[in-house]
């Protein structure tokens, strides 16, 4: 079932154009991000799905417009920063934002307690630390159980500790069932809670699939031997081994998944070569976005 | 959602705004007691007496003018502020992501205005009528509604300064600069534009006294003014003032269009 259908936004600030004929189809249980470099035009996405900005062409449409113009309350969103009233407990911010969902509830000790925060519930937001602001924020996004939920660069301005809590109560969201989209340019982020995405450039979209789909089939493999210009010639002429490269004192190469490392080594003792160093690894998100994006 | 869920939410949001409670505490207590200057001002007897300030009906008149400064500038003030915070704190825009419409936001802003302005004139007749109690030997009821037109007149002159307020905070939408817009317009640059622009396009006409502030103003004017139009001056072939109907339908038409200009642009903005 489709919870987000976007078709071709266009959104222009002056001379820059922010998104350009973007089209997205986001299903039920998908936990999707939208990758791109800062300026990418992935808040401008979620900004206009959100009704907080308007687009100058093209159309979304929430929950098959199921919800009419109240969709968003089936919604849990942050967009950039945690907005809350900072005069306000914890208590009160969360209890204003269940009024406008019109949710019923008194007792936010669950959700509080899901980020770390039942004990400064009474306490003013503006006496938060940035991670507790964004923590909160994260509970506030649950209110009402929420269809969806949406982040938008979550863990932006966190130290190492709160990078780490973040991402555990994202990880415990997303495998809840709901689906979630998560705007980011940290690519590992995206890539250990993420399992579809899509990639922009430029507010153009570029790739979307599963993470799987997204990265290729061919596995990166790593070599070192005492004869690297021998190494680098017989790597050279497999023909299912490509892109090679030296990285600092290492090779890097790209080898095709119907084949083996011990096929490498063999082919390398055969030559001649003895090989100090072997690695082989999954082609990395980071890696792919970069190829994508350049 | 419905009037009391959007006032309820309003109130949810402000009641520990520190702006919002000093600002309404000190027009709170500003409005009965501003008028007790008049027992230490000495005036022109031939014109004044002290006593006009509290004796009915005339205390309704004074009480009103006094009420205009202070709204203009208490209740202005906490309406204005009541729409930027919202706008430099982020949570207008965080209000519309959580699930409010464009529409309900504005609304809820707009029956702010409606009801500060129902409480302030309410206000100003519990404190008119007591005040009036205190000071008339004997009290009649008849003698202390006897131009109820007032209490009309003083409700429109609260609704247009704070849909002015809303206006100019929806539009300029930072909190310092709003405020100071605000100030400035009502209390110099309208001035001059009548005085220094209108008058000479009009040609000393009393048009001039159409600008909107002045409309208001002439809700609930200086009752002096009153009185003066009963004394020849040489020279002078001009009203200072509108009627209040004048007054009254000109403040109508710029409230409207002050809410509809607020309204309009709110909805085609980015937020």
């Amino acid at each position: 079932m489709s919870v987000l259908s976007i078709q071709n936004l266009s959104k222009n600030y002056g001379k820059i154009q922010a998104l350009d004929n973007l089209s997205l189809e986001i299903n039920k249980g998908e936990v999707y991000g939208i990758l791109g470099p800062n300026g990418s035009g992935k808040t401008t996405t979620l900004g206009v799905i959100l009704g907080i900005l308007h687009a100058d062409s093209g159309s979304y449409k929430w929950f098959n417009g199921q919800y009419g113009t109240a969709h968003r309350k089936r919604i849990g969103a942050i967009l950039e920063t945690p907005n809350f009233y900072p005069y306000k407990t914890a208590e009160d911010n969360l209890s204003i934002i269940s009024h406008i969902k019109g949710v019923k509830t008194d007792n936010y000790d669950k959700l509080l307690n899901l980020v770390n925060l039942a004990h400064r519930k009474k306490s003013a937001f503006r006496t938060y630390s940035l991670g507790m602001k964004q923590r909160l924020a994260i509970a506030a996004t649950m209110i009402g159980d929420p269809d969806v939920i949406i982040f938008d660069e979550p863990t932006n301005g966190l130290d190492p500790q709160g990078i780490a809590e973040v991402r555990q109560t994202l990880t415990e969201i997303a495998a809840s069932g709901k689906t979630v989209i998560m705007a980011s340019h940290i690519l590992d982020e995206v890539e250990k809670i993420c399992s579809h995405v899509a990639i922009i450039k430029n507010g153009k979209l570029l790739a979307t699939g599963s993470v799987g789909s997204i990265l290729s089939d061919e596995v990166t493999i790593e070599l070192q031997a005492e004869d690297m210009n021998g190494l680098r010639s017989l790597i050279d002429s497999v023909p299912w081994m490509n892109k090679s490269k030296m990285i600092t004192d290492r090779l890097e190469a790209q080898m095709d998944n119907n084949h083996t490392v011990a096929e490498i080594n063999k082919l390398a003792f055969d030559r001649g070569i003895t090989l100090t160093h072997l690695v082989a690894r999954k082609q990395r998100l980071e890696e792919e976005f970069l190829e994508i994006t350049k | 959602m419905n009037v009391v869920q959007l006032l309820t939410l309003e109130w949810k949001k402000f009641r520990n705004n520190s702006v919002f409670n000093l600002f309404g505490i000190m027009f709170l207590v500003t409005f009965p007691t501003a008028i007790f200057i008049g027992k230490e001002i000495e005036l022109p007897a031939m014109v004044f007496n002290n006593s006009d300030f509290f004796t009915f009906p005339n205390n309704w008149e004074w009480m009103a003018y006094s009420g205009n400064w202070l709204v203009f500038f208490f209740l202005g003030f906490i309406m204005m502020n009541m729409v930027t915070s919202e706008i430099g704190f982020k949570t207008l825009r965080q209000n519309i992501i959580t699930g409010m419409t464009r529409n309900d936001f504005f609304k809820s802003k707009l029956y702010v205005a409606i009801a500060l302005s129902v409480g302030a004139t309410l206000y100003y007749m519990a404190c008119t009528l007591l005040i009036g109690f205190f000071h008339n030997d004997p009290y009649s009821l008849e003698n202390a509604f006897a131009e109820p037109a007032i209490i009309g007149r003083f409700f429109l002159m609260c609704m247009g300064y704070l849909s002015f307020a809303l206006l100019i905070g929806f539009v300029i939408r930072r909190s310092g600069v709003a405020i100071f817009t605000y100030t400035c317009y009502i209390l110099f640059i309208e001035l001059m534009l009548k005085w220094m622009v209108l008058s000479k396009v009009f040609d000393g006409s009393s048009m001039i006294n159409y600008c909107p502030m002045n409309a208001i103003e002439d809700l609930t004017p200086l009752p002096m003014w009153k009185k003066m139009e009963n004394v020849p001056v040489k020279d002078i072939d001009f009203a200072f003032l509108l009627t209040p109907t004048q007054a009254s339908v000109t403040s109508s038409v710029y409230i409207l269009l002050f809410i509809g200009l607020a309204y309009w642009h709110f909805m085609k903005k980015d937020i």
